[in-house]
């Protein structure tokens, strides 16, 4: 649920934790011989922005993390409506969804990355891959779960096929294809980090790297900050546009599974 | 940011379907009718798709050079490790969330924060603060794997029938003896279908970790064949892997079949 009350409490216990970081590394109770104090990696945030580093890659990781999206979404909605509705297309075809879907989608990234070389595409394709499989597996769900009194209004109403779908259908699974909407977001951002950082030599997920091997901590953690930053809002975003268009769903919160 | 982690009503939507057999056998039909065009149209040294007969010639050349069987144990390893530390944490912090409105309010905001960080984002940290190794490995994958099963916890707390306190209040038993005989029971079923979501989020991380890193492990080997082109041992360890996580669902689901039917009612 949209919350508006500010939770000065959680605030304070972040500017907490915060500063008990901050405490720790600078008294040297902690040693790490790699971990920068917050205020060590915060202005460093700000240089990267001026230095013209992060913006561009930051703009490449949001693009290609919500086009992919998008395209996984579609995908997902469109077969899903398909084997959702024809019930001898889900006899023929679910099973072999079911193994299919078993395959740890990240096993498949080096395979993308042997077909498509170190480019855009093979961003693309990885997202695509992993993100449509809760849309399509949600959808699918959604749809066959669609009480009968409501088909047999349809049916009564003679509406046509496709007016079914928007009229009926659609509003009637749109709480599970929700779900699989934001599984599949927060997946996309990860998939897209994921293929910059072994596949696709630019944005966020390959600057994060070229840090690492750079050996430099403040560098690394100011850009992990900046994913983090990017994760929560993309998720806060879905939720108010989820919570805004479908005001009947009362479920708040974004993906249990977010891997 | 100033929302709570999530409203529990995001752990039912996430309750798989429960009792939901196989669909029918048929419908393997056309995943089969695909592998057998591969097989027959695919050229034996192609670079990208090589068919299927060569992803067995593939496992078999590393069954026999001895790296197979190290690197599955060395993947279970760390899945198993990850998963029950993941279980512990996440089941006891839910719990004190889930019962404590105020720890909810003052934790909130840093857990929604650490939640949306996409776990392929910390394998660097790890890597530089705790090394290339085992702990590094399971670390991450706690991580990724904590969140299913601290919300569910929570919920779980939340859902809790204010009788079973009352009861425990007016038969005079022990904080110990609650705890064990009611609350430890009552709360099992929503930590276990965290642990059933958590599992196969688990496998994934560790397979990524693996792959990111070469640290060990069948994402390690994947990785190193495919550096090596070797397409056909790519394929081959990916069935691997999918046999590994249908394993690890038949697994879970089973769990989930013993939780329902021991559910306190």
């Amino acid at each position: 649920m949209l919350r508006n009350r500010v939770n000065y409490l959680g605030l304070a216990t972040m500017l907490a934790v915060v500063g008990l970081w901050e405490a720790l590394v600078r008294s040297g109770v902690v040693e790490f011989q790699f971990l920068p104090a917050p205020s060590a990696f915060g202005p460093r945030i700000g240089s990267l922005v001026s230095s013209g580093d992060l913006v561009p890659a930051f703009l490449h990781t949001l693009q290609v993390t919500l086009l992919g999206w998008v395209l996984a979404s579609t995908i997902g909605i469109v077969l899903g409506l398909l084997l959702g509705l024809s019930e001898t297309a889900w006899r023929y075809s679910m099973a072999s969804i079911e193994v299919m879907r078993a395959i740890p989608p990240v096993s498949l990234v080096p395979v993308a990355l042997l077909v498509f070389g170190f480019s855009i595409r093979m961003e693309l394709t990885i997202i695509i891959f992993v993100s449509a499989w809760p849309v399509l597996v949600n959808t699918i769900d959604g749809v066959r779960g669609v009480r009968a009194e409501l088909v047999d209004v349809a049916r009564m109403l003679r509406l046509s096929g496709l007016t079914r779908i928007r009229k009926i259908v659609l509003p009637a699974a749109a709480p599970a294809i929700v779900v699989g909407l934001r599984l599949a977001l927060s997946l996309s951002l990860v998939l897209a980090v994921v293929g910059e950082m072994i596949g696709n030599p630019s944005g966020l997920g390959d600057a994060l790297v070229k840090a690492q091997q750079a050996l430099q901590p403040e560098e690394m953690f100011a850009y992990v900050f900046v994913i983090g930053l990017l994760g929560v809002g993309l998720n806060a975003a879905l939720r108010y546009a989820s919570a805004r268009l479908l005001p009947s769903l009362a479920a708040g919160g974004g993906g249990v599974t977010s891997p | 940011m100033t929302a709570p982690i999530t409203a529990p009503a995001s752990a039912r939507a996430h309750r798989p379907a429960r009792g939901r057999s196989f669909p029918p056998l048929r419908g393997l039909l056309p995943l089969g009718v695909l592998l057998g065009i591969w097989e027959l149209t695919g050229s034996e040294g192609s670079p990208y798709f090589p068919p299927p007969s060569t992803w067995a010639r593939g496992l078999n050349r590393l069954w026999e050079a001895g790296t197979l069987r190290p690197a599955i144990g060395e993947t279970l390893v760390t899945f198993g490790l990850a998963l029950v530390v993941a279980t512990l944490l996440g089941a006891m912090l839910g719990i004190v969330v889930g019962a404590l409105r105020k720890a909810d309010r003052a934790l909130g905001p840093s857990l929604e924060f650490a939640r949306a960080m996409p776990p392929a984002a910390m394998v660097p940290i790890a890597a530089l603060l705790i090394g290339y190794d085992e702990k590094m490995k399971v670390a991450v994958v706690t991580f990724a794997a904590i969140w299913p099963v601290l919300l569910n916890s929570r919920a779980g707390v939340r859902a809790l029938d204010p009788v079973l306190l009352d009861t425990a209040r007016s038969l005079h038993l022990s904080w110990f003896d609650t705890m064990r005989k009611l609350i430890a029971p009552a709360l099992l079923p929503a930590v276990l279908l965290g642990v059933r979501v958590a599992a196969p989020v688990a496998l994934v991380i560790t397979l990524l970790v693996e792959i990111l890193t070469r640290v060990g492990g069948l994402g390690a080997l994947i990785a190193l064949s495919q550096r090596n082109f070797l397409s056909g041992q790519v394929f081959g360890l990916i069935l691997v892997a999918g046999l590994f996580s249908f394993v690890v669902n038949g697994l879970v689901a089973v769990l989930e079949g013993y939780t329902f039917r021991h559910r306190p009612r």
